[in-house]
């Protein structure tokens, strides 16, 4: 099955200068937790998730996810948030993405979700932004095909 | 790829009865709920021709995101701007044994100013995987009437080809700009500079009025199924001989597909082209839904479709 089948045809992204505060905007309409970072040309430079914000605004990120709570981190994170809202999301996005063609396949997109612990990954044609494919969207189909292998 | 711009598009609530009775219990036969909006319709036109079609605009709440799911599953690509406000809904009460439609249209959401910001830089990126660009239907609130000028502008400066289809000022202010195809949408009124549409010589007035002031191609809809499409040199005057009509709506929205299609991807000459899209929006009117949803359809109402040069 190629990617083109199973994608979402969605093109939403966010310029890198994009501020944090309109980010946080767009995800929240959307109901959605990352997106693709565009050029003016639809060529994704990069992905911003609400975990990169989180990673690139606390400094004790690391420390943190070992430990059993977060609360103590709270008033930080709180600060932060305020501290970034202007800042452009160059900052804080992922730069060396992982991308897929919209005419691979399934087997290529697991791979690459589950292999770099994403949950959204970019289709490109010609090397611009065509759509989204989740790890959602990857399971449903490997679940219907081995439905159809049984019966 | 096909872009389109729909700036208030609308959830249509269709509820079908027998005999509606006011102030009374009223049993609901049927009722289905859709994605409305013209830019919407030339999409799924687009689609229904198996071409490429990304759709932008405005959506707002949850009913925007229910729009967008559906658009997606017919195979449509979004990148439409969330607002705060939500999209508006359409209630049509279609009276299956009186044979009556009545239509309860609410006014668009509020457009800020940081959204149409936003939505002409969605639009500045989008037209670089776009050829031609559709720009349709009605301003919702806050929205300047010089907005479809600006558009075209920088759809220009991407170089890709315009499509304009609104009306009253929005339309006037559009042309200046020099869209590569404009026809004033005449449903409202059927006034466009001052000119009354009655007559086929009122709308050739009106077509080559619309080529002089700066499209390249003036499109005038006469009547249902008649239209007159003028250039600087040439005009011409389409029908159909196919009067069994089901549903007029977005049958104009076809038209528009038609020749998106028509004259930017598939390089057809202005008769074919004229041909084509005559053919889309009979398609279109034979069915139930707005638009028809295979090329078959369409080639098979070529047929019906009469061009002659006047």
């Amino acid at each position: 099955m190629k990617i083109k089948d199973i994608m979402i045809r969605d093109v939403t992204g966010a310029l890198a200068s994009c501020k944090l505060a309109d980010l946080i905007g767009i995800l929240s309409r959307h109901k959605i937790t990352g997106l693709p970072v565009v050029n003016n040309n639809q060529e994704v430079v990069g992905f911003i998730s609400l975990h990169d914000i989180i990673r690139a605004t606390l400094p004790n990120y690391l420390g943190i996810i070992n430990s059993d709570s977060i609360l103590s981190e709270f008033i930080q994170l709180s600060k932060s948030l305020k501290e970034y809202s202007q800042h452009p999301i160059e900052e804080f996005m992922r730069k060396n993405i992982v991308t897929i063609n919209e005419d691979d396949n399934e087997v290529l997109a697991a791979d690459l979700l589950i292999r770099n612990k994403i949950q959204r990954l970019p289709v490109l044609r010609d090397g611009k932004l065509v759509g989204i494919v989740t790890l959602t969207d990857i399971c449903r189909v490997l679940m219907y095909n081995n439905e159809n292998k049984k019966s | 790829m096909i872009g389109t711009v729909t700036l208030n598009p609308a959830i249509d609530v269709i509820i079908e009865i027998n005999n509606l009775k006011i102030n009374h219990y009223n049993k609901v036969l049927n009722a289905h709920t859709t994605s409305g909006g013209k830019g919407i319709n030339v999409s799924k036109a687009v689609r229904g021709c198996n071409r490429e079609t990304i759709a932008i605009g405005f959506l707002g709440g949850g009913r925007g995101r229910m729009i967008e799911e559906e658009l997606r599953k017919m195979g449509i690509t979004t990148n439409f701007w969330h607002i705060e406000e939500k999209t508006r809904s359409n209630t049509i009460i279609s009276d299956k044994k009186a044979g009556q439609h009545t239509l309860f249209s609410e006014a668009g959401p509020k457009i800020t100013e940081y959204d149409l910001e936003m939505l002409k830089s969605i639009f500045y990126r989008v037209m670089s995987q776009c050829s031609v660009v559709t720009l349709s239907g009605s301003l919702p609130r806050g929205v300047p009437v010089n907005i479809y000028g600006d558009l075209i502008s920088i759809a220009k400066e991407r170089g890709v080809k315009t499509i304009l289809n609104t009306s009253g000022e929005q339309f006037i202010k559009g042309l200046e700009k020099k869209p590569f195809l404009a026809k004033p949408d005449l449903r409202e009124s059927n006034r466009v500079f001052g000119i009354k549409i009655d007559k086929e010589k009122d709308a050739i007035n009106a077509a080559k009025e619309v080529v002089q002031r700066g499209a390249e191609i003036g499109v005038i809809s006469l009547e249902q199924e008649k239209d007159i499409i003028a250039t600087r040199d040439k005009i011409w005057f389409a029908e159909t001989n196919y009067h069994e009509i089901i549903n007029l709506i977005g049958a104009g929205d076809a038209l528009i597909a038609g020749f998106a299609i028509a004259l930017t991807e598939e390089g057809k000459n202005l008769e074919e082209a004229i041909k084509f899209s005559m053919a889309c929006a009979l398609a279109s009117a034979l069915r139930e839904e707005e638009e028809f949803s295979s090329r078959e359809e369409v080639e098979r109402c070529l047929q019906y479709v009469n061009v002659k040069r006047l």
